[in-house]
């Protein structure tokens, strides 16, 4: 019981903290959503130790593995775009499909050549 | 009132449901993230009402996708001396991996004549889902169709991921993290940690870049490929 009071209070934390970027997007009109304020902000909070890992990791994991949850809504709102299914779902389907192959491609070989170059200039 | 909390309670329900078939049969079209969509969408149209009302209740889940995401900030708290370690390495392949996401799609959507708005929507689906979305709208596309373009990414991601690590002989923890965070955010990581630990916080680290490139890049990219 105790933990789940925690557990609680935590995602609060996190929800005013979110709340706070919100806040600061509008107020200085930042060209940048609000999920990345609240990222830059939680993670200098964490760094300059004004927040202790302990206030926060309980509820983070909950809200992290529970993340499926509450994307549910919208992906449920493609029951709106019945005809963009019909008409172009084809052709949306093969770009997803072969980008995300380019980028795993890309990035993947990338990483393996550049520290490759490492382990072998050390070996 | 009653009605809201029928549609985010029936939600719930559901997803916790899915969640146990996915445990017990751990298969990939049993995931969560294809069931419980179908399902819901199901009740829905068996029951005939529409979006809207069914978003006044389960629209309460969307509100916390904000929390969540900033939740991610510790994964790069508690990584950050693998980043700092192989800076060069991360940072330089997840920076191509997320440019050629933006410009494949865009050049694939116009090769395949779809128009600017679903382009736009499509651009940003590399990056974790609440802020593929974000941009998204940012850009003029439709944070829904980004919904569903970037959960088939991270399905694709499972699926994929792990034959091109065999093929190309992927070996190092941190090329194999990126490749995974890179392409197929929160998906990604999950499969990445299935290595070992390392692979799986570079994929925390690829991931959360992989967000900050897109949202520079994309609004840039979009317009100089169109």
């Amino acid at each position: 019981m105790k933990k789940l009071w925690i557990t609680t209070a935590q995602i609060i934390l996190l929800i005013v903290i979110a709340q706070i970027a919100d806040v600061l997007v509008q107020w200085l009109h930042l060209p940048i959503p609000g999920s990345i304020v609240g990222i830059i902000l939680l993670f200098l909070l964490l760094q300059l130790k004004v927040i202790r890992l302990e206030w926060v990791e309980r509820g983070s994991k909950f809200l992290v593995a529970e993340m499926l949850l509450f994307f549910i809504p919208a992906t449920v709102g493609i029951i709106n775009y019945k005809s963009l299914i019909v008409n172009s779902g084809l052709s949306i389907s093969i770009t997803i499909i072969v980008s995300t192959l380019a980028v795993m491609l890309c990035a993947g070989l990338i990483g393996q050549w550049i520290t490759g170059r490492k382990e072998r200039a050390a070996s | 009132m009653g009605n809201a909390l029928f549609w985010l309670g029936g939600t719930i329900a559901i997803y916790l449901a899915a969640k146990k078939i996915y445990r017990a049969h751990p298969k990939v079209y049993l995931t969560p993230l294809i069931v419980a969509p179908v399902v819901v969408i199901a009740v829905i149209l068996i029951s005939g009402v529409s979006f809207d009302t069914y978003d006044e209740g389960a629209g309460w889940l969307t509100k916390m996708v904000e929390p969540a995401t900033i939740a991610l900030a510790i994964t790069l708290y508690k990584h950050i001396d693998i980043l700092k370690k192989n800076a060069y390495a991360i940072l330089a392949s997840v920076s191509c991996g997320a440019i050629a996401a933006i410009v494949t799609s865009v050049g694939l959507a116009r090769l395949l004549g779809l128009n600017e708005e679903i382009m736009d929507s499509l651009a940003p689906r590399s990056a974790t889902t609440p802020i593929a979305m974000t941009i998204s709208q940012f850009n003029g596309g439709v944070p829904t169709i980004t919904a569903i373009a970037t959960l088939v990414t991270g399905l694709l991601g499972l699926i994929m991921g792990p034959l091109i690590v065999k093929w190309f002989k992927i070996r190092s923890s941190i090329a194999r993290g990126v490749l995974f965070g890179t392409s197929a955010h929160s998906a990604g990581i999950s499969k990445a940690l299935e290595y070992d630990t390392v692979t799986g916080s570079v994929a925390g680290i690829a991931m959360m870049f992989t967000a900050f490139v897109t949202l520079c890049a994309a609004p840039w990219l979009i317009i100089w490929l169109q």
